[in-house]
């Protein structure tokens, strides 16, 4: 097992340095330049594989944590913890962009808009799961206790999304409109995009995944061998 | 009354927190109308092997059989399980209305009586001593005329008036058919009152049978 | 497992009454945000409607904190947790039995809120009372039910509320926008039927957790 994840780490790391190469090529030589926006629309092609991969590394938390209470094995516990962890990041780094995007485009640093409020409340969400987990809350069912939080935070999702579009809307739907469209070109760029912060996010996830039961092996080989000199 | 259902059985029964055994390999049987004294030093896993036998941890190997239900199962531990805020007689009609209300408040009355705490019925639980909290306990416990009671070391603490009323309450539930499962550090005194004997020691355990003619001592 | 979850909610409610305490830490802490979100307007100056149901239900839902980590504060001492899963109490019913205690002992901190929100902000209560009440009760079903779940994970955990507060509060988010929403509406003069979406968000979200905490609750409070 440790060693399977190893080998795919040695292949998901070079492609994911290779693709975000190439990425960058498409966004800024390959794509043309938007009409109105000008160069601000290339944030674009940050923010959308950001939050795309931060909600799937949520919708992650929520499978994982299902499969800790059906299986009772803690190893799901350790994924759930890899992927909330990736997903803080990437929808952190989703706000900021969507964030400076706004200032573009909307003319104000941040605005209630579904979209951007869904993610912000799932950023405090999981950023507070996070830290229940620094802090141990739980005891010894601590891995049950939190999936349940894992599997609560995420039904909480389209509920909050639902509620913050009852309250206002003015986040430009990309695929709804077509007027607003995109360029094929765009769409490319687009896509090659989503597949290098894919695979640099599943890399940064079993990174984390391994580090993490490497450190409870190493733990656990402590305990034994102070049990041992204590004998 | 050997020959009828045993009330509770365990079958290599193994326990593991985290990585660290506990105690592997118990394997015993209580039969209705006795008593099963466990014996051990501290750490040996006592209190948990009780929480396995009342179905409070899952064990990580083995099998625990238990014929009796929730409602007919009795427990003292080192807590007290008592909620020092509301008088005697409010405790015991809480846990009389989780187990089915089969007592009114006479009947609840009578139950304090019985462990010398009727004068104290509307007093509040928290002002008790330690004898009267583990009286009031044992009334927990009799509420529900157990067919099976777990006790971890009862007698902590007590004076030599409650100490005989445990035991004669014990007595009665024994001669009523009840199993009864017992931890206890005072084996001189207790091993005469019991039918059988588990000792767990060095993670597992040691020996299971007759308490009879045992040794105190060497055992 | 209503009549057991019944059981554990009188109960609950007469140790919360012991001492004639009640939820006052949860009522104190409640006024003292209104008063001090009173300074953010100049004095004599009025607050607009939202901004009145948006304190009104921020001090809710810190009151559900405070309530809840009383409730299962009660079953730390002298090991009643162990009791009550040794008991025949099915564990649905007592997460079922703190959310109908920690019910009732909102509803009586709202009490006082209410007022102190039109005194200290200068609102003017209008729309229909009956509408009112149903909102209310309905966003607060929701509270409770969320309440007692999480509540249960601080459980044996000594002062892990302020921990709890992170994430019981973005959780509650469309709650509380519902809250203000229809509080706000209401207030203008509309009628609960023209504020339908709202109220169905949040019928929904009591459905959910409530769904969610019959399968999840066994899993929080448990011995091992």
């Amino acid at each position: 097992m440790e060693r399977m994840h190893s080998r795919w780490l040695m292949l998901l790391a070079p492609a994911a340095m290779a693709l975000m190469t190439v990425g960058q090529y498409f966004i800024w030589i390959y794509a043309p330049e938007e009409a109105t926006m000008g160069l601000v629309q290339k944030i674009f092609y940050f923010h959308l594989p950001l939050a795309w991969w931060a909600f799937a590394a949520f919708f992650g938390v929520f499978v994982s944590s299902i499969l800790v209470l059906v299986t009772k094995r803690e190893d799901w516990d350790v994924w759930a913890a890899a992927l909330a962890e990736a997903g803080v990041l990437l929808s952190g780094l989703a706000l900021v962009s969507g964030s400076v995007w706004g200032r573009a485009a909307w003319n104000t640093w941040w605005t209630w808009d579904p979209r951007l409020s869904t993610t912000l409340v799932m950023w405090f969400v999981y950023a507070g799961y996070l830290v229940l987990r620094a802090a141990d809350v739980g005891g010894a069912k601590a891995a049950r206790v939190r999936a349940v939080l894992g599997i609560v935070a995420f039904l909480d999702v389209p509920l909050v999304f639902v509620s913050a579009r009852l309250w206002r809307s003015i986040h430009p739907s990309v695929f709804a409109s077509k007027s607003g469209g995109l360029e094929p070109e765009m769409w490319t760029t687009v896509w090659i995009n989503v597949l290098a912060w894919g695979v640099l996010c599943t890399a940064l996830v079993l990174t984390r995944y391994h580090g993490m039961t490497l450190r409870h092996r190493v733990e656990a080989a402590l305990v034994r061998m102070q049990e041992k000199t204590l004998q | 009354m050997m020959g009828a259902r045993p009330l509770l059985r365990l079958d290599a029964v193994s326990h593991f927190f985290g990585s660290r055994l506990i105690f592997k390999g118990v394997t015993c049987a209580l039969e209705p109308g006795s008593i099963m004294l466990v014996a051990g030093p501290n750490g040996a896993g006592k209190s948990t092997l009780l929480k396995i036998m009342a179905g409070l941890l899952t064990p990580q190997a083995g099998r625990v059989e238990r014929t009796v239900p929730d409602r007919a199962m009795a427990f003292m531990g080192h807590q007290t399980f008592i909620y020092p805020s509301l008088s005697a007689l409010a405790n015991l009609e809480f846990w009389d209305a989780l187990y089915g209300r089969r007592l009114d408040q006479a009947g609840i009355m009578a139950l304090l009586d019985r462990v010398g705490l009727k004068a104290f019925a509307l007093e509040a639980a928290g002002t008790f001593s330690r004898g009267m909290a583990q009286r009031l306990s044992l009334a927990r416990a009799l509420l529900v005329d157990p067919l099976l009671l777990f006790l971890d070391e009862p007698a902590t603490g007590l004076d030599k008036a409650s100490l005989t009323l445990l035991h004669g309450e014990l007595e009665k539930a024994r001669i009523r058919g009840a199993g009864i499962v017992w931890i206890s550090h005072d084996l001189e005194r207790d091993l005469p009152r019991a039918d059988t004997l588990l000792r767990l020691g060095g993670r597992a355990m040691t020996y299971f049978g007759p308490a009879s003619g045992l040794d105190v001592e060497g055992s | 497992m209503i009549g057991h979850a019944m059981a554990v909610a009188h109960k609950d409610l007469r140790l919360a009454f012991a001492h004639g305490q009640g939820p006052v830490q949860a009522i104190l802490l409640g006024l003292l945000l209104v008063f001090m979100f009173s300074l953010s307007a100049q004095p004599g100056e009025r607050f607009t409607p939202q901004q009145g149901v948006a304190i009104f239900w921020l001090c809710s839902a810190f009151g559900v904190v405070l309530i809840f980590s009383l409730l299962f504060r009660f079953e730390e001492e002298n090991d009643t947790a162990t009791a009550l899963l040794l008991s025949p109490l099915p564990i649905q019913g007592l997460w079922l039995g703190k959310t109908m205690a920690g019910f009732v002992l909102l509803a009586l901190c709202q009490v006082f809120f209410f007022p102190a929100a039109l005194v200290f902000l200068g609102l003017d209560p209008g729309g229909s009372l009956g509408s009112m009440l149903v909102m209310v009760v309905s966003v607060d079903l929701g509270l409770c039910i969320l309440g007692g779940l999480v509540g249960a994970m601080g459980h044996g955990q000594g002062a892990k509320d302020a921990l709890l507060t992170i994430i019981v509060f973005p959780l509650q988010i469309p709650l509380l926008l519902g809250g203000i929403r229809i509080g706000v509406g209401l207030m203008q003069g509309e009628d609960l039927a023209g504020l339908g979406d709202w109220f169905g968000l949040v019928l929904a979200f009591d459905a959910v957790f409530a769904g969610a905490a019959l399968f999840l609750f066994p899993h929080v409070f448990r011995g091992e």
